[in-house]
């Protein structure tokens, strides 16, 4: 169970719990207790309140809680370090997949590591089911270990074909389905600032027509015009990165910055669809006159290189397209063997639990590093809202528009 | 807590009852049937007679309350009633809530830098921790010292070194002047190098069970907050509260267990009072989770004593480095989120522009742009919506009872190592002082301390005593002779002076009651024409003042904000 998904529990159980208050609030609504009793003669002050104590002593009893209260006292144990079993997850097997239910079970083995069996569906029937162990406080709360293992089935991923310069009328569909084993160790030098990272996973690629309304891809490709179309590929890919992070948490921030870069290695047993990747990126928060606003600014730069005599398959080309790149376009609508990506946004904090924000976002993709330039940008601007808590944003809704038209955007996450 | 919505009709009924015959026992309304003054009228006391053995713990759940006071008790429209607890002369009798001290007795340097602390202070030459700390926003724990005492340790965050820690300090003395229970808190050191785990200590892990107190659970928390040059740590120490602990109390309602609590709680001054106290000091954190009843014996009676336990959020301290509108909107604030949204942000809220002078070991807290008007805690109770004029009146003054060197007897005791912040939490204090007599003491007619006698009626005018008004061109009293038993008045005559003394009126009674309204003609204060009323009863041969009423019993309904 992922930090996100804890803090979607704890917004969805707020926010139900709250609506419910409200259908509560009349009958727990103070009494002013107006009304003078008959008093009775009494000789003193003191005695005509020794009385009305004395009368209270029939109707004593211990403070009854009520429903809505006894679930918040839930929330209280949760927000206090306590265990959440049950939680909703809604990462979906693949970007694109749509509208996302999910639902995982935390299980611990000690004190704090435990395993999270989880799974999703969404209406276009993609399907993922993983578990995974999190072992969050190695090493002297220096470094986590992730490892899962688990299953996704992606029905209709979009193809549109290899460059920036494709047209959105070019859409085909593949399938994939993909068992997949990996490990991820983390670790924090200082415990904070600084990151280390590295991970190895054993994965199965296995290509099938993709459905929905676009035609399957093999019907506009083959394997000689497209690089690993119809292959069935298992890859033993091992990365490594390097950060600096001072984000107060990256799941949402207002200051501090992100700036880091990933080394991935895609070994392919056949030799045929092996391929390098690096990865940089840099995030930065700038807050102005006290958070009144917050100028974020994000650059990304993907490069994937094949190594000798083998070709980095098509699906795992560097793309751009989607709820956390390229706003305004559809998921992986720009693919090749490197992309750029440029956001910025203007985020405007309502109050501590709403934010909207005014975004545009630039990239291309390109066949050559040397033609990441500012030239033929592909770019699209919108406005979001974002519901968020001092950690994380559990939830975002945006409307994006590109020239290829209007993205509506419904995350669990941050934009970055 | 308020009666619960599962509680039966009957038992509702009956709570309605009890609560409105504990109006009629308090209040000065004149409805009664009964006599208005009786012979121990004013009481100085509030009784606690039933033995209150029964009362059960209780903690309400803090997301409840937060989720309850942000979006339901918001929209409490105020009852305009009067307070409850307050004896026939307007003050609040000592009791198991509140002892009256300063405003109503001398207070000196040394009594006020002592305030709560009645017993020694803490050993720091050993600790042995034996709990960790869960509530509030600076960590801590539980532990024993030297002399084997238990101590409730709370540290400063690294961002704000002697700031967390001294307004514990600072602030338990200013309430325990202000008459509230507080803990004895003191500032003392926790080295780790003699710090040792109980064998016994457990801590909740996130698996739900409780597994031994480790040195890296000690590590989690001392990574997280300011360490000394010598690697020591400057911590407050609150001693353990004696009796058996209940939980906090509410501030609505009354406990359902304790026999002795017959006021609503909302219509308590003294937890009205938090209002403008709270403003004073910018206490932002006024929830039930900062309160503690407990239950005690003393003199072979059971009680439960209601005690404000955590005063630290205070004097600017917040939660993080970064939470610049405390004391300024609610978590959640409907016009200010509003008109953020609407003016994409450029609708600058006062917190985004007031100036702070900014010390590491002082939060943000200023006085020049300060209105205690304005000032919001982090949500509002009900009680704080309840306040009237009246009650700020009285909060007002005595905050003006404490003198500027008093005030910097306090923050003296906060043992800031920078005598700059030192200097600038006094004046800040200061400041906020005056304004908060400024407004409050003109607000309503600040005659008090009316006394009757063969001079004639001498009383003061805390608004001009305070140096915030000038006097105003003339007092004028109306008197009448006042039935006690059936609470009507008869109209005697009018006299007037340009002095806080005016003369009696020829042929008043020797004997019974006499009831004067007292006016103030002053024509920057129009407010002060409406009169206070005062009663006194001929008493061992001179007058005795036995009832004082500011405002009427019931103010029209007002929805505060």
């Amino acid at each position: 169970m992922d930090l996100r998904s804890l803090q979607v529990l704890k917004l969805a159980t707020t926010v139900a719990l709250v609506l419910g208050l409200a259908s509560t609030g009349a009958a727990q609504a103070p009494s002013d207790s107006a009304e003078p009793a008959q008093a009775a003669q009494a000789p003193t002050r003191q005695a005509e309140i020794e009385r009305e104590q004395a009368a209270k002593v029939s109707n004593l009893h211990p403070y009854e809680v009520n429903r809505a209260e006894k679930l918040f006292q839930r929330v209280d144990t949760i927000l206090e370090g306590g265990t959440l079993r049950w939680h909703p997850f809604f990462e979906n097997a693949y970007s694109g997949g749509g509208f996302t239910l999910g639902l995982g079970h935390a299980t611990y083995v000690s004190a704090y590591n435990y395993i999270d069996v989880r799974g999703s569906w969404t209406f276009s029937n993609y399907k993922r089911i993983e578990a995974e162990f999190v072992a969050p406080r190695m090493f002297n709360r220096r470094a986590q270990l992730s490892v899962i293992g688990g299953w996704r089935d992606a029905t209709q991923v979009g193809f549109y074909g290899i460059g920036t310069d494709t047209s959105v009328d070019d859409r085909t569909n593949y399938r994939f389905k993909q068992p997949y084993g990996n490990a991820l160790f983390t670790i924090f030098p200082t415990r904070k600032l600084l990151m280390l990272r590295g991970g190895a996973e054993l994965s199965r690629w296995s290509q099938e027509s993709g459905e929905g309304s676009f035609p399957s891809i093999e019907t506009k490709y083959t394997p000689e015009s497209l690089p690993g179309l119809g292959a069935e590929v298992t890859y033993f890919h091992t990365q490594g990165a390097v950060g600096i992070d001072w984000r107060p948490a990256p799941g949402y921030a207002r200051r501090g910055g992100y700036y880091g870069v990933s080394l991935h290695d895609y070994r392919d047993p056949d030799e045929a669809l092996g391929f390098h990747m690096v990865e940089y990126q840099a995030i930065q928060h700038v807050p102005i006159l006290r958070e009144a606003w917050v100028l974020s600014f994000r650059g990304r730069v993907q490069n994937s290189s094949d190594k000798d005599g083998q070709d980095t398959p098509f699906f795992m080309l560097p793309a751009l397209g989607g709820g956390s790149s390229l706003r305004g376009y559809s998921s992986w609508r720009f693919r090749d063997q490197n992309s750029l990506l440029l956001q910025a946004e203007w985020r405007i904090p309502v109050n501590r639990y709403l934010d909207i924000a005014f975004f545009y976002d630039a990239g291309k993709v390109a066949p050559r590093m040397a033609d990441l330039d500012l030239d033929g940008l592909k770019d699209d601007f919108g406005i979001g809202t974002r519901f968020h808590g001092p950690f994380s944003t559990p939830l975002r809704v945006e409307l994006a528009k590109s020239h290829e038209g209007l993205s509506f955007i419904f995350s669990t996450g941050p934009s970055f | 807590m308020f009666p619960s919505m599962l509680s039966s009709r009957a038992r509702r009924v009956a709570s309605l009852l009890l609560a409105g015959s504990a109006v009629a026992a308090f209040a000065t309304v004149a409805t009664m049937q009964g006599p208005r003054f009786y012979p121990d009228d004013p009481i100085a006391r509030e009784p606690e007679s039933q033995s209150a053995a029964k009362a059960a713990p209780y903690d309400q759940s803090q997301m409840y309350e937060l989720m309850f006071n942000l979006f339901v008790n918001s929209g409490h429209q105020a009852s305009g009633l009067r307070s409850q607890n307050i004896n026939t002369i307007g003050e609040v009798p000592d009791s198991s809530w509140f002892t009256n001290r300063i405003g109503t007795r001398p207070i000196t340097t040394e009594e006020i830098t002592r305030g709560p602390q009645a017993g020694v202070p803490p050993d720091p030459s050993k600790w042995v921790l034996f709990r960790e700390k869960t509530s509030g926003s600076h960590p801590g724990f539980t532990a024993k010292d030297g002399k084997g005492e238990t101590w409730f340790i709370e540290f400063d965050p690294p961002w704000a070194p002697e700031a967390a820690t001294g307004s514990v300090i600072m602030a338990t003395k200013v309430f325990w002047a202000l008459g509230y229970n507080q803990v004895e808190t003191f500032l003392t050191t926790l080295d780790p190098k003699k710090t040792t785990i109980d064998p016994g200590a457990t801590i909740r892990r996130p698996n739900g069970k409780r597994t031994k107190f480790n040195q890296d659970d000690i590590n989690v928390i001392l990574e997280g907050v300011a360490r000394n040059k010598d690697g020591s740590y400057r911590v407050v120490a609150g001693r353990q509260l004696p009796g058996r602990i209940l939980g906090g109390f509410q501030y609505v309602g009354t406990r359902p267990d304790d026999p002795n609590d017959v006021v609503p709680h909302q219509h308590r001054r003294e937890l009205r009072g938090l209002r403008v106290f709270g403003a004073w000091t910018s206490l932002t954190d006024l929830k039930a989770a900062n309160t503690i009843d407990t239950v005690l014996t003393e003199n072979g009676k059971t009680f439960v004593k209601h005690y404000l336990q955590d005063v630290g959020s205070t004097f600017g301290m917040s939660n993080d480095h970064y939470e610049w509108d405390l004391g300024y909107e609610y978590f959640y604030d409907g016009p200010g989120s509003k008109k953020r949204l609407l003016t994409l942000g450029f609708g600058l809220s006062p917190w985004q522009t007031v100036d702070y002078i900014e010390y590491k070991s002082v939060g943000k807290f200023e006085g020049k742009v300060f209105d205690p008007r304005k000032w919001k805690p982090q949500t509002p109770t009900v009680a704080y919506m309840e306040m009237r004029a009246d009650d700020a009146f009285w909060a007002a003054q005595r905050i003006a009872a404490f003198s500027d060197d008093l005030i910097r007897a306090i923050v003296k005791a906060g043992e800031y190592s920078d005598p700059a912040a030192e200097k600038y939490l006094g004046d800040v204090l200061i400041q906020r002082r005056e304004r908060i007599k400024e407004i409050y003491l003109t607000a309503v007619n600040p005659i008090v301390n009316p006394r009757l006698d063969a001079k004639g009626l001498t009383f003061e005018n805390a608004a001009v005593a305070g140096g915030v008004a000038k006097a105003p061109e003339t007092y004028r009293a109306s008197w009448m002779r006042f039935d006690n038993a059936t609470g009507a008045t008869t109209p005697l005559s009018e006299t007037k002076s340009t002095a806080t003394t005016i003369p009696v009126p020829n042929g008043l009674p020797s004997s019974g009651y006499v009831a004067v309204d007292i006016a103030a003609d002053s024509a920057m204060y129009p407010t002060w024409k409406v009169p206070v009323r005062a009663y006194f009863r001929q008493e061992g041969g001179g007058w005795k003042l036995v009832g004082f009423e500011r405002l009427p019993d019931k103010l029209p309904v007002q929805k505060t904000s």
